[in-house]
């Protein structure tokens, strides 16, 4: 049991970073038997289809690679620098990806595929809760927060999408910017 | 004999900027292009090239949606409601599928990111039309008294140029109704 739960999720990793690099759609079973060095059967066995593996990664991806990331969000501190922290940590070179794979795999595919919209769905609303609880935290009200929370999980998609073809001083520097002017 | 094409290379970016939209550059492959296109994988591999297709469709895209779109944003006389009413029908565009898979740039930045300096170079351009279309009409709205502080503006433009990644997704996952609520709060931030 415990051999072939590690297996497969060294197997999800390395899918993770191929469907990265390459798109979902981009990408082929043959290239997903060559990169993980599993064959087809046990992959099918495993995962019964590509979906399927498509899932399970979304999965491994948030489970595995995202709670460093949202105890940011329950650190004490300045507010403005604990969101720039939380949104800058997603895009430094410690995760299988540098960006949020949630986002990258929504852009291609949440409006086909209602399984991977209702993985986005729930992480993005993740993420909502946990800035508003610490936007109450910081003394807002609760409707204000709710307001706020909104459209600081926008600038989440902006910076997760557009912010990759930034350098980091760019990055920071629109990450602030948004900030400001959300909690102004 | 030498093949002769049915149709005009114009005639090929246009059909070609069908299938990358919606699927993306990697998304594409030599074969799915050629049987979108009507021409054997040969021609495409000699006479013009996946990658000057795709750059030809960024051409195409850019001359026939964003820049009629973006030009008559510059000629609105609004302000701020013009903005509003700007990402309404970006919103109704993505809804309806007249812009089929959100938009190609955005698609193509989060797709390739820095990979190609010739697609950063389109991009780059992209954005800074952009940029200056919302400048334009923040400067109106500081005349219209809708914003007091001038020197906000460039600011204000920085955080404009993002609503268009957050739609790009958040159309995949909200109602309609959610979507223009948020462009109506987004839009009461710039004071």
């Amino acid at each position: 049991m415990r051999y072939k739960e590690y297996n497969t999720n060294r197997v999800l990793d390395k899918c993770i970073v191929l469907f990265w690099d390459k798109g979902y759609n981009g990408c082929s079973i043959n290239e997903i038997v060559e990169t993980t060095g599993v064959n087809r059967f046990s992959l099918y066995h495993e995962f019964s289809n590509k979906e399927g593996i498509l899932y399970e990664s979304l999965n491994l991806y948030r489970e595995r690679y995202t709670a460093d990331n949202f105890a940011i969000l329950n650190l004490e501190g300045d507010l403005v620098s604990i969101l720039k922290n939380f949104y800058l940590s997603f895009l430094q070179e410690s995760g299988p990806v540098q960006g949020c794979y949630f986002i990258h795999i929504g852009t291609e595919l949440a409006d086909n595929d209602p399984r991977v919209k209702k993985s986005v769905d729930d992480f993005l609303m993740h993420i909502n809760d946990l800035i508003v609880k610490l936007l109450v935290k910081h003394s807002y009200e609760i409707n204000d927060a709710q307001l706020k929370a909104r459209h600081l999980l926008g600038l989440y998609c902006t910076v997760m999408s557009f912010c990759l073809i930034h350098t980091p001083e760019e990055r920071e520097k629109y990450t602030l910017n948004g900030i400001k002017v959300i909690l102004s | 004999m030498p093949r002769v094409l049915n149709n005009t290379y114009e005639e090929l970016v246009e059909k070609a900027q069908e299938i990358f939209w919606v699927n993306g550059f990697k998304g594409v492959s030599i074969k799915g292009l050629s049987e979108h296109l009507g021409v054997s994988q040969s021609v495409i591999y000699n006479k013009f090239s996946k990658d000057l297709l795709f750059l030809d469709s960024l051409n195409y895209y850019t001359s026939n949606y964003s820049d009629p779109f973006l030009s008559q944003l510059r000629e609105t006389t609004e302000g701020l409601d013009s903005l509003k009413d700007f990402f309404y029908a970006l919103i109704d565009a993505l809804l309806d599928k007249t812009f089929p898979k959100s938009c190609l740039m955005v698609n193509t930045i989060v797709e390739l990111r820095n990979e190609n300096e010739d697609v950063v170079k389109k991009y780059d351009n992209y954005l800074r039309v952009l940029k200056d279309s919302y400048k334009v009409v923040l400067e109106k709205a500081h005349k219209l008294g809708q914003i007091k502080e001038r020197q906000k503006i460039d600011d204000y433009a920085e955080f404009l140029l993002g609503v268009i990644f957050s739609l790009s997704i958040l159309y995949k996952i909200k109602p309609i109704e959610e979507l223009r609520q948020y462009i109506d709060e987004e839009l009461s931030f710039l004071v």
